[in-house]
């Protein structure tokens, strides 16, 4: 079996593409990097390479040619790989949490308030939800911006029909207050984007749409949710303690500018 | 399976989550590896969780390692 350590030593690093690179070692590739931009216009790179060398070497050679800033992402628990992007260049942006929320009912949970109905998954019409989107999204880029949001959380591609299928509404009389999206797979679903908007915050909107979203997932035969939460997002994190969410698991977001 | 870049590609079930985003990852002939994920499948946000049927590469230098280059979808016949 080839030595990886020696491949380390031969491996010629090559940009083959304007958003990948390869380390090759004798012919054989041991390593690779690859750069996408998201849409929200952040670059995120990764690299891939069985040896600790080849990375190093494959990380310098695509921060040294690609336009700044640079994103990366590393589980939270992996510091070798965090240790290896910081001697790049790079540094820690922000820490986001994976919440395991507990499904089903809640005795605790306050209604939503008067004049505000929960829509359950699906039961959202197109025409309102995509207003309502627009107008969270114009919001939140009018703000903290979407690079805020946590790096699990696209925004959905521009000028796409948002699929009521995937989320939850609260609704007000004349327009929806707050929407939360879930995507489920197996036995599992992912809870999305949870966001209110702005003149109807701090009235318990979003923590009674996620608890009735929480209950009608245990209805539908789902066992686990999660959710990505921004660290430094003290009211997200707020609602899934409160709702008896548990950090399962941690990721780190990376950036040179 | 078949072989691609530095290793060899294989098909296999997520058996058992680690701790270090890795995962001990059952193949078609009954071995297991330890995988991590792969830089492509974490900078795209995709979660890998128990019973997913996934692609690993195994490591030329190391058969019981692997990396986790794609998860198949839920659907998939096999």
């Amino acid at each position: 079996m080839e030595s990886a350590h020696s491949d380390a030593l031969r491996a010629v690093v090559t940009r083959v593409t304007g958003e990948q690179w390869r380390a090759v070692a004798d012919g054989r590739e041991v390593g690779r990097g690859d750069a996408s931009r998201r849409s929200d216009g952040r670059v995120f790179l990764s690299v891939d390479a069985w040896h600790g060398a080849v990375f190093d070497r494959l990380a310098e050679a695509m921060l040294a040619e690609l336009p700044r800033p640079l994103h990366t992402l590393v589980d939270g628990t992996d510091h070798d790989t965090t240790a290896r992007w910081e001697r790049a260049g790079m540094a820690v942006r922000r820490r986001e949490w994976l919440y395991r929320l507990p499904v089903g009912s809640r005795p605790d949970v306050v209604p939503p308030p008067p004049g505000v109905t929960l829509l359950p998954v699906g039961a959202a019409e197109q025409g309102p939800l995509q207003e309502a989107y627009s107008a969270i999204r114009a919001e939140i880029e009018a703000t903290v911006g979407w690079a805020a949001m946590p790096v699990a959380m696209p925004p959905e591609p521009a000028g796409a029909p948002i699929d009521p299928s995937r989320y939850a509404v609260a609704a007000g009389p004349d327009r929806y207050e707050g929407l939360v999206r879930v995507v489920a797979r197996r036995r599992h679903a992912r809870i999305g984007l949870l966001a209110v908007r702005a003149d109807r915050r701090r009235r318990g909107i979003g923590r009674a749409l996620l608890a009735d979203v929480l209950a009608g997932l245990h209805r539908d035969g789902i066992d686990t949710a999660s959710a990505d939460v921004d660290g430094s997002n003290a009211a997200a994190t707020a609602l899934c303690d409160g709702l008896g969410g548990r950090r399962v698991g941690s990721g780190l977001e990376l950036v040179i500018r | 399976m078949r072989r691609a870049s530095g290793g060899i590609e294989v098909e296999g079930t997520v058996v058992e989550a680690l701790r270090n985003a890795t995962f001990r990852v059952e193949l078609a002939n009954g071995h297991t590896v330890l995988a991590h994920i792969s830089g492509k499948i974490r900078k795209n946000y995709i979660k890998i969780v128990l019973l997913d049927r996934v692609l690993v590469e195994i490591s030329p230098y190391d058969l019981t390692r692997g990396r986790i280059l794609f998860r198949y979808p839920a659907t998939r016949a096999h």
